[in-house]
């Protein structure tokens, strides 16, 4: 699960993420959750409109439309076809839907849990099984690009606030489920995109608090995106672009040191390249990426 | 940097307009160029409240204020000219403080206060930052203490979900879901009143209920809107003055857009949307470019060609939005500063980009 607020890159680093999972033999679902689709620019595919897209051996693409999950919920859940439209139709539903606190949530992270059980597929395939037949799944790993809100925690947060709240029935047992997927270091991860500059490096600070105090876990990594790279000491007199260049390395040095000072674990970092953003750019950061892991991402 | 003059002017030093609303995509520093506006309005010599959400530590020490904001707006220290202000949003403070101040009685507040689903999801319902924004705009602009309230509007990529609050609250409390949730639904034991009168098929129905959402949890949610109930008229009033306000001759909005031609789909985009809308839109400014550098100064060196480089796309990107956008719309771009503005000083050279007509 990569979050991050907006503005850092953070869609740029679970892409590239997923790339570099998928180039170390991984097989790789990168989820965006996003109307305003983005993920398939970066990756030269056509926008995915909802279903899965195949973007290079062993990597997928999806723009995930909770709404979408939750209709299907309600088809499996309720099975008879007239009920159903009635239902999907109705205005409570719509209100619910739209407004319910942690529904959406619960819906974007379920989505990724059966992915992972392969109860749901990337490809549709011939002959599928019986409904709720275990096959096995055909993704490793799936890369959350988590909607960029408050502090993106609130996915995180989502099912055990729901699991407190509703406590049983099939809404409940989803949610518990589900608090036990987000808890385990296990099965996930969170990723926390953060840039070194000052209210980003601020915000990803208080993200890593917050990780701590409400979930009691720390994060796997903070990849740290967007450096300028180091100013060379023997530049005499700067000119304008040279000083801009000094000073905002001197930002990134300093909110890198105040990083470290918060946060001992992994600190990945990515560079500022001169290249378009688009496929070659995040071939590069992922290959960085793949570096700093020391092969093993 | 003015990359192209339009009709929709805004300057700080006229009273007009008495109400900026900046907005955009997260983490294009909208929350940095609405205090620096502020401290350019003031030092011109207008009161100026500047409203914002949830901004680093450090735009807090810039401004001089603390946390006490989150409560009511707080008087800038320092700033010159006339007043300067700033409040800092809290969706759950406002949503409290909304209760207090419009609950029918104590009883009335002490049952939304200690209502379960009230305290735990509340604060989480879709779209409640927004709403709760757009409830202490109304207040400050009503109270009629500033002369211009600037008003940062909350991080979220499309950044619409602001301006469509009042309409959403609207046609919620309109709509047939609020009268179902709103029906007596439970008896004084707290048992669903149809079970009672259906004989067993509507004790089955009721475990069956009980089983997939919990009874319990629909018991909160039947009290919580019972005990609110009271409260949606003004919810409502309120919703439809603040959507008026933000569509009337009153309001600027800007736009404030990132660097590179990759953004500039979203801006259109948004710029477009806010104009069908019927919000009047000001000058879109295009925040941190890399400035072009020293054409004599050699491009040696892998920083130099990367910094040339970005210089190169950022004016790419700016061109590229100029062409797009419709006539007389203004256009302004700001250069990537050494470091963000930590302090009143820097807040307002970065104003001094707003104190000319665009």
């Amino acid at each position: 699960m990569v979050t991050g607020k907006g503005g850092v890159g953070k869609t740029t680093v679970a892409v590239a993420l997923g790339r570099a999972l998928a180039d170390a033999g991984r097989r790789t679902l990168v989820l965006e959750v996003d109307p305003r689709e983005n993920a398939h620019r970066m990756l030269g595919v056509p926008p995915s409109g909802g279903e899965v897209a195949i973007v290079r051996p062993r990597l997928f693409l999806q723009n995930l439309r909770p709404r979408a999950v939750l209709d299907q919920l309600v088809r499996e859940q309720v099975r008879i076809g007239p009920v159903v439209r009635r239902i999907l139709d109705s205005e409570i539903y719509r209100h619910f839907a739209e407004g319910a606190p942690g529904f959406k949530e619960l819906a974007i992270l379920g989505h990724a849990l059966r992915l992972l059980r392969g109860l749901e597929r990337v490809r549709p395939r011939a002959g599928r099984g019986g409904r709720g037949a275990q096959q096995s799944p055909d993704v490793d790993v799936v890369v959350l690009d988590a909607p960029a809100t408050g502090h993106g925690l609130s996915l995180l947060l989502a099912p055990r606030l729901t699991a407190e709240t509703v406590g049983k029935g099939p809404i409940g047992s989803m949610a518990t489920e589900l608090v036990a997927l987000v808890d385990d270091p296990l099965r996930t991860g969170v990723v926390i995109a953060a840039a070194a500059e000052e209210m980003p490096m601020q915000e990803a600070i208080e993200s890593l608090e917050r990780l701590r105090s409400e979930l009691g876990r720390p994060p796997d990594a903070v990849v740290v995106n967007g450096l300028y790279p180091a100013f060379p000491s023997a530049d005499p007199a700067p000119d304008a672009a040279g000083r801009l260049w000094r000073d905002r390395r001197a930002v990134n040095d300093r909110e890198l040191a105040r990083l470290a000072a918060a946060w001992q674990g992994p600190r990945p970092e990515l560079p500022l390249l001169a290249l378009e953003s688009g496929p070659g750019l995040v071939a590069e950061l992922a290959s960085r990426l793949a570096d700093s892991a020391g092969g093993a991402p | 940097m003015i990359e192209r003059a339009g009709d929709a002017v805004i300057d700080l030093a006229e009273r007009q307009p008495p109400l900026i609303v900046v907005v955009g995509a997260g983490g294009v520093g909208k929350t940095t160029l609405a205090a620096a506006m502020g401290v350019q309005s003031a030092a011109a010599g207008v009161d100026t409240l500047v409203m914002t959400f949830d901004p680093s530590l450090r735009l807090k020490d810039a401004l001089g204020v603390d946390e006490s904001a989150r409560d009511a707006e707080v008087r800038v220290p320092g700033a010159t000219g006339a007043g300067l202000w700033a409040g800092l949003l809290d969706a759950r403070r406002t949503f409290d403080r909304l209760v207090e101040r419009h609950a029918p009685d104590g009883e009335a507040r002490a049952r939304i206060l200690g209502n379960r689903f009230y305290r735990n999801l509340a604060g989480s319902l879709a779209g409640i930052l927004e709403y709760m924004a757009v409830e202490r705009l109304w207040e400050a602009w009503e109270s009629r203490r500033w002369q211009r309230i600037i008003l940062d509007t909350p991080p979220t990529r499309q950044a619409l979900d602001f301006l469509e609050a009042p309409e959403r609250i609207v046609n919620f409390l309109d709509s047939g879901a609020l009268r179902v949730a709103l029906k007596p639904w439970f008896d004084e034991g707290g048992r669903l009143r149809a079970a009672s009168r259906w004989g067993a098929m509507g004790r089955s129905f009721e475990a069956w209920l009980d089983q997939v959402v919990g009874l319990d949890l629909l018991r909160d949610m039947a009290e919580f809107f019972a005990a609110f109930a009271p409260l949606f008229a003004g919810f409502r009033s309120r919703a439809l003055e603040v959507q008026a306000l933000l569509r009337g001759p009153e309001t600027l909005f800007v736009l404030v857009a990132g660097p590179g031609e990759e953004r500039n789909a979203d801006t259109l985009f948004f710029a477009r949307r806010l104009r069908e809308a019927g919000y009047r839109l000001g000058p879109i400014v295009v925040n941190r470019i890399h400035p072009p550098g020293d054409p004599e100064a050699p491009v040696e060196g892998e920083g130099r060609r990367l910094l040339a480089w970005l210089a190169e796309r950022d004016a790419r990107g700016v061109a590229a939005l100029s062409g797009l956008l419709p006539v007389g719309q203004p256009l302004l771009s700001l250069p990537l500063r050494a470091a963000e503005p930590v302090d009143l000083a820097s807040l307002a050279a970065l104003g001094e980009a707003f104190r000319h007509r665009t």
